[in-house]
């Protein structure tokens, strides 16, 4: 039996590894056609597009086509379907983080992964999560700016890549490529709702193309979305009787996204570029119920519901020229804009300390942020090697304007405080960096890469990084890949010189007092003992291996290990020891304060173990699975509050599962995915809480009517998995029965199934 | 039953179509494909011919095309790094590293009666006859039908069906 098996085993072995170059030439050139060529990434080396399989650092690829059937209106809800070890908790009744969710990679912060366009930084948001959510802390890019239709590819670096793109590429990169020349137009729209009834959502987009010459092309992305609030929240147990009145969910929005890409293609091979990011949300998310009482009488007799309204308005707008000297070296000269505005109201509010003369709704200012890079980048090619440099000068702004009077006199406005004059600030700064990149092609088999950045900040000084990353191929099937580097992350402008206070009536003593987040330099922060904040400095190594037995299977097994030096985070709320502490914070009527500084050293290490498998039957239906596992740990060094203790290291999953399929008969695509989640924590009221892992399931059933028009239904978490509520807390506000009876660090959210329909055409 | 799962698993792994092919391999496959649709003005020589020009995948062509034949007729692969060596040739395939030399080779193919192909961008636009590029992970083919005409070449519906037809001569 066992020589039987050894036979037919040998046998297959043998005819799988049959050349593969032989069929090719036979077949007829329809079928060539329609063969899915290698999966090319640009993304961890100027070295150019290259199949990922082949990178010398751990690289993933998502196709647009990927992302079509996956039913996702949202880029950050695409990264979370298909990359393990994503993180991007939906929260609510967390302000501003409500209406710009944060995202991490590998659990690290969400300030530590860079996002590029095609290649070029994407600016971050003007908003700080400072609410005790996943990123808290932070500011991060609004992936949710970019418009799903417009996306070619979206690739992922999981290694730190500082000295090829600068400061925040710790935790990985991810790289948006637009779609190019040769696509189709297509308009398609899609419609669903949740389980449960709520959570409407309708969404239309439109891509459109217009070839130029030689190859030339714009392509015009527009997007539309709104989306309904579901709402999750329990009842409130200060009422009586007790009812449902906070809203705990995900948020109304409505969001209008323009993209566009284009190049003008010279007959002299000079290229030029441009493309543009559009996007205006408009953002409703509520604050906790406001019970009826003595303050609250003059205006509502029978409590109220402050709503906080963001409106965002975020643009940026690159445009560059590139070419190729006589020698084929090539040039590129490129600018990019970005603009974030995030413009808070609050309404069916009121301020307390204004009894009945208080408005009802309020402008509660503005945060800003600018960031513009012009770059030159220089490449040229040899038999054996590749050298790539360049320059590039960042200019940075940050500001925060102030709400109207009423939004922070006295109380302030309910559920939301306006920003004060005080906290107004109008800051810059620049950066100037310098890069040299090369690739050695020792041998057929064996590739050297070395990278080196100089940086200098006009704020926080110099910082040089390196990288050395090498690949060997053992034997045609299976390549070895490890690299090291150092980098690093600038403390960003809003870590800087961000401010808020609030104010609220002590219970105790009846007077007015305040609390709120302090600028490093403010003499609060100062007495408690805040000091100018450094760049975070991190080391990283990767060490793994592709195995490829065949052209359609893969499998990769990378190891991680980041280590991050004086990361920035933001204190607890801090009422002071001395009496001299306390004394300055009584100067400023404060009675709690908080402020960031280079709070620890954190370790993050783990591995992502990933398969790719593709399969034509005899019939020419295809069968496509991908699955992805994900482990991290983070563990952090030195001190920090027990709280953010928990958030930084058990606040996410420590491991995940993404196993994506999908089959494709004649015109029926069919995609069935599977995620886990593993299991995270939470504190409260100075207990820890463990929520368990939980799973879920979506299905997408497209049918292609013609060539051109296309129908899917499917659904998202189709078995309805929400996440445990807390155990054995039962607090007013959170707790199994409390009006939020769920954790907002559910990685997967907790408005349960939803199910939709879709309509695209394409012409 | 573990014997049962990996038999089947090799099984599945062993008789697969090979569904991701390199892009050079696909490139350099449908260069000598197409030929299949076209007429050469003239049948100047026994040999089928194919020049490579600066192309660092030279060795596919060799590897793709050894003991193949195009209209019945044995394959030469020519590998040539300057124009000055461009000889007698069916097919001139263009690497997009000599796209600095682009006007010159295709002046000199010109005088020959030489199908060029290349992944140039806007090569059809710039006076070649046939372009190569991908789209989404899809092979597709430019042709310019008034230079392939004008060169004597005649090019089959069925090719002509599943490119892009672009016209104009440069």
């Amino acid at each position: 039996m066992k020589t039987k098996i050894t036979v037919i085993l040998s046998s297959l072995l043998i005819v799988g590894s049959l050349n593969a170059k032989d069929d090719l030439f036979d077949k007829n050139i329809e079928d060539i056609m329609l063969m899915d060529s290698e999966l090319k990434a640009d993304i961890g080396s100027r070295d150019g597009a290259r199949n990922y399989l082949d990178s010398n650092t751990p690289v993933d690829v998502i196709t647009y086509k990927q992302i079509e059937s996956s039913g996702l209106t949202s880029l950050t809800d695409v990264l979370r379907y298909f990359v393990a070890g994503f993180n991007a908790p939906e929260t609510s009744v967390a302000d501003g983080s409500d209406h710009v969710r944060a995202f991490t990679l590998r659990g690290m912060s969400p300030d530590q992964v860079l996002i590029l366009i095609n290649g070029k930084r994407l600016h971050t948001s003007s908003l700080l999560h400072v609410n005790g959510t996943i990123g808290r802390g932070s500011t991060n890019v609004d992936l949710d700016t970019v418009a799903l239709k417009s996306i070619e590819k979206i690739e992922i670096m999981r290694d730190g890549a500082s000295a090829q793109y600068g400061s925040d590429a710790i935790s990985g990169v991810i790289n948006i490529i637009l779609k190019g020349m040769g696509y189709k137009n297509v308009i398609s729209a899609q419609g669903g709702q949740r389980s449960s009834g709520d959570g409407t959502l309708a969404q239309a987009d439109a891509f459109i193309t217009i070839p130029l010459d030689y190859d030339g092309f714009i392509n015009l992305t527009m997007d539309a979305k709104k989306q309904e609030q579901t709402q999750r929240a329990g009842e409130d147990s200060r009422l009586a009787p007790p009812s449902v009145k906070t809203h705990a969910g995900i948020p109304d929005s409505q969001n209008y996204k323009a993209m566009l890409n284009a190049e003008i293609v010279q007959k002299n091979n000079i290229n030029f570029y441009a493309n543009a990011l559009f996007n205006y949300r408009d953002s409703e998310a509520s604050a906790f119920y406001r019970p009826s009482s003595s303050d609250s009488t003059p205006v509502y007799a029978d409590g109220f519901l402050p709503m906080i309204n963001a409106k965002i308005l975020d643009y940026s707008v690159v445009i560059g020229v590139q070419g190729e000297f006589a020698d084929s070296t090539t040039w590129n000269i490129s600018n990019v804009y970005g603009s974030n505005n995030t413009h808070y109201m609050v309404s069916e509010s009121m301020n307390y300390t204004l009894g009945a003369t208080s408005p009802t709704s309020f402008d509660n200012g503005s945060l800003n942020f600018i960031q513009n890079t012009t770059s030159i980048d220089l490449t040229k090619k040899m038999d054996s090697f590749k050298i790539a440099g360049g320059v590039e000068y960042r200019y940075e702004n940050y500001s925060i304007i102030a709400g109207d009077e009423a939004s922070y006199s006295g109380t302030g406005s309910q559920g939301f405080v306006g920003y004060r004059p005080e906290n107004e600030t109008d800051k810059s700064r620049f950066n100037f960096a310098m890069y040299m990149d090369t690739v050695f092609y020792l041998s057929k088999k064996f590739t050297l890469e070395m990278l080196a950045r100089y940086e200098e900040y006009s704020d926080f000084g110099e910082s040089t990084n390196a990288k050395l990353a090498l690949s060997y191929k053992l034997t045609p099937k299976i390549l070895l890949r490890t690299s090291g580097s150092t980098g690093f992350r600038a403390p960003s402008l809003a870590q800087s010189y961000y401010s808020q206070t609030s104010s609220f009536v002590d219970s105790t003593t009846g007077n007015l007092s305040s609390q709120g987040t302090f600028r490093t330099d403010h003499e609060v922060s100062v007495a408690l003992g805040a000091t100018p904040l450094r760049s975070e400095r991190s080391k990283n190594f990767s060490i793994g291996s592709v195995y490829q037995p065949t052209k359609d299977i893969s499998f990769m097994i990378d190891y991680f290990y980041i280590e991050v030096n004086d990361r920035i985070m933001l204190t607890g709320d801090l009422s002071g020891d001395t009496q001299t502490q306390k004394d300055i914070l009584a100067k400023y009527n404060v009675s709690e304060a908080r402020y960031f500084t280079n709070a620890a050293n954190t370790k993050t290490q783990g591995f992502d173990i990933k398969l790719n498998y593709k399969y034509i039957f005899a019939n020419s239906s295809k069968l496509d699975i991908n699955a992805w596992y994900n482990c991290n740990e983070n563990t952090i060094v030195g001190s920090s509050s027990q709280t953010e203790k928990v958030r930084v290291e058990d606040g996410q999953p420590a491991d995940s599962l993404r196993l994506l399929t999908s089959y494709e008969i004649k015109k029926l695509n069919l995609a069935l995915n599977f995620s886990k989640y593993g299991s995270y924590s939470q504190m409260m009221d100075n207990k820890t809480y463990t929520f368990d892992e939980a799973y879920t399931v979506d299905l997408d059933l497209a049918y292609n009517f013609t060539k051109e028009f296309k129908l899917a239904v499917g659904g998202l978490n189709i078995f309805d998995t929400v996440p445990n509520k807390w155990d054995g807390l039962s607090g007013a506000y959170y707790g199994s029965n409390g009006i939020k009876p769920y954790s907002r660090y559910s990685p997967f959210g907790y408005s349960g199934a939803y199910y939709y329909l879709r309509a695209s055409l394409e012409f | 039953m573990s014997k049962s799962i990996v038999l089947l698993f090799l099984l599945i792994f062993s008789f697969n179509l090979n569904a991701y092919e390199s892009e050079e391999e696909l490139k350099v496959v449908i260069s000598g494909k197409v030929a299949k649709y076209i007429e050469w003005k003239n049948c100047r020589h026994d040999k089928f011919i194919i020049t490579v020009f600066d192309y660092p995948h030279a060795n596919l062509f060799a590897e793709i095309y050894r003991d193949k034949k195009i209209h019945s007729k044995s394959i030469v692969i020519k590998h040539i790094w300057s124009i000055d060596e461009l000889g007698e040739t069916d097919i001139l395939y263009i690497s997009k590293d000599a796209n600095i030399n682009l006007d010159t080779l295709l002046s000199s193919s010109r005088v020959n009666g030489v199908l060029t192909i290349s992944d140039i961008r806007g090569f059809v636009q710039k006076g070649g006859i046939m372009q190569i590029y991908f789209v989404s992970q899809k092979l597709k083919l430019k042709i310019n039908t008034d230079i392939a005409l004008s060169e004597g070449f005649r090019i089959k519906p069925t090719l002509l069906r599943i490119a892009d037809v672009v016209k104009g001569s440069n």
